[in-house]
């Protein structure tokens, strides 16, 4: 039996038969009906003030086309997944502390980086998976609505963004694992979480976000109104975030005293 | 006898304090070392730093001769532990926390995890979720967990805690078996030395995180102290015999008088002839033994020297 492959059966298992999967699924499935009916208003907006859908004086700027909708979902994943991604990789590292189950992980007849590596991996895939809904189901709505605009260029262009933006958000996923696994628990990722949340609001809305990790992904999605051309220092400055967090707990449960 | 576990010189110190300080020693194959200690006295720790969870300040641990250590993974396919109080997924069945553990233990047969929930009578809870369960069965899930791959070594910290008596003596047996039918060198620990005590072939006593005392089991009641306790109406020519016949006694805090003299103790009988020829015919006379928790705690220093 392959090390690597045992974990990951155990963790998918632990995935599985938790709450977590169902919490981030619900979310996930919120965000994009969101998303939907933003545009079926746009589209509608007569059709939305008589049936009461919207307020009589309510106006919603944008427009409902393909483009803007893949935009608006590249944004979920941006800024829904910087809570939502967090959440898994808290859950994933942090429940191991939470449970008091980690002592069991620690002396197994191989290399206990594997077990680090096997989180991560299904960190990646779950998050991975749930983008992957977000653009599914959003997609199933946007035909189910009729969205103007559709062509394959369209699709290639707004599902590269969508796939770039989830790869960013993925990223940064590692620095919660290491606070999770620092803070012996879920309550230090989660705080770590909502404070560059906030931190990625105000860096972007005094104009370094470009330099900010955690405002990247939502700057590429497209969530300050108009388009950013990813730079090579951007994508660097998410992937040292990522690695730092990435070292951070490898070294953490490679070489901390585990109480 | 080969040596499974050895434990060299080990120290760990926090911010200053020391939890360990210099401890040797060691387990052979079919052994049970009891560990006794109260709890912080660094039984824990211990454990830990042999199982290459703490980096030890200093020392070393060996098991099966090869140094623990992070690289050195290969010896655990050999070792079961239980840390602390066993914990398992909360959202898992009791088989499926099992079934988790033995991929965990990169185990292919699936049917080891039928023969360990026989062996420690889970079947019943077999299917129970792990949050649900009562902490004596937690402690059952626990040593099932350390036991799924056969090791040659096994580590308990606290096994018993939270069994009912019928489940103590029973995990007591089971424990036998594994070390002297199959054996397995057992390391446990415990604050309980009485328990501890029915079962160990070593007990090591550690304190404040220093091992106080190691004695073989079959030795261990050599060590216990022993008085001659006398009843009689006139205590105080009692007292007074005695020591005119060069008896060192006294009057204890139950009204008796006692002594710890060695031929004393040895011929009761002399000491009631003597005593009924001055006239004081005693109206008890009686040799106890201290029991092992108040051994235990005459040796931390926890309680009076010579207290029963």
């Amino acid at each position: 039996m392959n090390p690597l492959m045992a974990v990951l059966h155990v963790e998918v298992l632990k995935l599985r038969k938790g709450k977590l999967l169902w919490a981030v699924l619900a979310a996930f499935t919120f965000a994009p009906l969101m998303g939907g009916f933003f545009m079926f208003v746009l589209k509608n907006p007569e059709f939305a003030k008589t049936a009461g859908l919207l307020g009589a004086k309510a106006r919603i700027a944008g427009e409902a086309s393909w483009p803007a909708y893949f935009s608006l979902l590249a944004q979920i994943i941006a800024v829904g997944g910087l809570i939502v991604f967090g959440f898994v990789a808290s859950w994933i590292f942090g429940r191991e502390y939470t449970d008091r189950t980690i002592k069991d992980l620690l002396a197994l007849p191989y290399h206990r980086g594997v077990l680090v590596a096997a989180k991560f991996l299904a960190v990646m895939a779950t998050t991975g998976l749930l983008s992957l809904y977000v653009t599914g189901l959003g997609m199933v709505i946007g035909w189910g609505i009729g969205l103007a605009g559709w062509s394959q260029s369209v699709l290639q262009n707004g599902l590269a963004a969508i796939v770039i933006t989830a790869l960013l958000t993925i990223s940064l996923s590692a620095p919660v694992a290491f606070f999770a696994c620092w803070g012996r628990g879920y309550l230090a990722p989660l705080g770590f979480v909502v404070l560059m949340v906030v931190f990625s609001q105000i860096i972007a809305a005094v104009g370094y976000g470009a330099y900010f990790p955690w405002s990247i992904p939502a700057l590429y999605s497209g969530v300050a109104g108009e388009g950013y051309d990813l730079k090579a220092i951007n994508i660097f400055i998410v992937l040292a975030a990522s690695l730092a967090g990435g070292a951070g707990t490898w070294a953490w449960w490679l070489y901390a005293d585990q109480y | 006898m080969k040596k499974l576990i050895e434990i060299a010189g080990l120290s760990k110190n926090y911010k200053g304090l020391q939890a360990v300080g210099n401890l040797t020693l060691s387990v052979g194959k079919g052994e049970i070392y009891g560990f006794i200690g109260l709890n912080g006295s660094g039984k824990t720790t211990t454990i830990r730093m042999l199982l290459g969870m703490i980096k030890p300040t200093s020392g070393t641990c060996f098991i099966h001769g090869e140094k623990v250590s992070l690289r050195n993974h290969a010896i655990w396919k050999k070792v079961g532990y239980m840390v602390e109080t066993p914990h398992a997924y909360p959202e898992l069945t009791v088989r499926e926390n099992l079934h988790a553990f033995r991929r965990l233990r990169l185990i292919s047969d699936p049917e080891v995890v039928d023969n360990v929930i026989n062996r420690l009578k889970l079947k019943p809870y077999a299917d129970k979720k792990a949050k649900n369960l009562s902490l004596g069965n937690a402690q059952r899930l626990g040593i099932a967990k350390a036991l799924l791959h056969k090791p040659e070594i096994l580590i308990l910290d606290e096994p018993v805690n939270g069994l009912d008596p019928a489940g103590i003596v029973e995990i007591r047996e089971f424990l036998r078996e594994l070390a002297f039918d199959e054996g397995v060198a057992i390391f446990i620990s415990s604050h309980l030395l009485t328990e501890i005590a029915k079962i160990a072939t070593k007990v090591g006593i550690i304190h404040q995180g220093r091992l106080v005392q190691e004695v073989e089991s079959a030795r261990l009641h050599l060590l216990l102290n022993r008085r001659l306790v006398i009843g009689a109406h006139e205590k105080e020519g009692v007292l007074e015999a005695m020591a005119s016949a060069g008896f060192v006694s006294s009057l204890n805090r139950d009204g008796f008088i006692e002594t710890y003299d060695a031929k004393a103790i040895q011929r009761p009988d002399d000491i009631a002839r003597f005593l009924v020829y001055q006239g004081f015919a005693p109206t008890q006379l009686a040799v106890e033994e201290e029991d092992l928790e108040t051994y235990f705690l005459r040796i931390i220093g926890q309680k009076g020297e010579g207290g029963l």
